[in-house]
């Protein structure tokens, strides 16, 4: 019961994920490469899936989405920041996390 | 030099007529669109109901120096070069469409956006010219704005290394004209 439960919410996400994504890269292509942190193959790939595929995919069981920082540092500014409400921690997360995309993207 | 084709012009407007709206001066569109200046001053008057101010860009590396600045500057320039590294964008959207995220992630911090699209636009163009460079920061390995021939072993960033008085006030003033 507990399994099912699970696997019907990450269902559910990545179903959310993969509408955003295609949204987000009809709405404008070279922003949504930034904010998914994605490569141009990547989506085409995912701009050209039926609603039957991206249904399939949803149910796959595996998560489709990961955590976009691999550094701690990042994700103990972005704590610190929604805590404190500081803005040079915000900002700081901010330069760090645009920083690792711009370096992905190489 | 004119626009080549209809459509290359009209994809030319469509860009000029954005950066006005994001409130870049005129010397910006002669530098991104090949529209000739007569129509571009045309296009100015009649989206930003006014005419385009008139007078010389600030000339200066060394504005993007001093902690504020330079703070946001690094944030539109990691922006912007991942930007230009994930998709294949001419210059002048890339501009406006990391200058609009730049804006968009101030806003989220409930900050005032220090660099205009105009400053902006210059800071690319120091990169370009190799005036300025990224340095990375020993500490956070982050990347952020420098002087290109500065000594850049052992670079520790103003967030990193906070001077006493930075950061201080909540709001950052009005963003400039400039």
């Amino acid at each position: 019961m507990k399994a099912e439960q699970l696997r019907d919410e990450i269902r559910e996400l990545n179903l959310a994920y993969l509408v955003l994504a295609q949204h987000l890269l009809r709405e404008d292509r070279a922003q949504a490469l930034y904010r998914l942190g994605i490569s141009e193959t990547v989506a085409e790939l995912i701009e050209s899936l039926t609603t039957a595929q991206l249904l399939r995919i949803a149910a796959s069981g595996v998560l489709v989405c990961r955590f976009s920082f691999d550094e701690d540092l990042v994700w103990n500014l972005l704590a610190n920041y929604s805590r404190e409400g500081t803005v040079p921690a915000g900002l700081h997360a901010a330069i760090l996390a645009a920083g690792q995309r711009a370096a992905a993207a190489v | 030099m004119r626009p080549k084709s209809l459509v290359d012009e009209a994809r030319e407007i469509r860009l000029a007529g954005e950066l006005i709206r994001l409130g870049a001066r005129l010397q910006v569109l002669e530098s991104e669109t090949r529209l000739p200046r007569e129509r571009l001053l045309r296009l100015y008057r009649e989206i930003a109901g006014r005419s385009p101010s008139k007078g010389m860009l600030p000339f200066s590396t060394d504005w993007f120096m001093s902690w504020q600045p330079n703070v946001h500057a690094s944030l539109f320039m990691n922006i912007y070069q991942a930007l230009i590294r994930a998709a294949p964008v001419d210059s002048a959207e890339a501009l406006a469409g990391a200058w609009r995220l730049y804006r968009e992630q101030v806003e989220i911090l409930r900050l005032e956006p220090v660099l205009s699209i105009t400053r902006a636009w210059r800071l690319v163009k120091f990169f370009e010219c190799r005036m300025l460079t990224m340095a990375e920061c020993t500490r956070c390995r982050g990347q952020f704005v420098a002087h290109a021939d500065d000594l850049l072993r052992g670079y520790v960033c103003g967030l990193c290394h906070m001077p006493s008085r930075a950061g201080k006030s909540r709001r950052a003033p009005p963003p400039t004209q400039h």
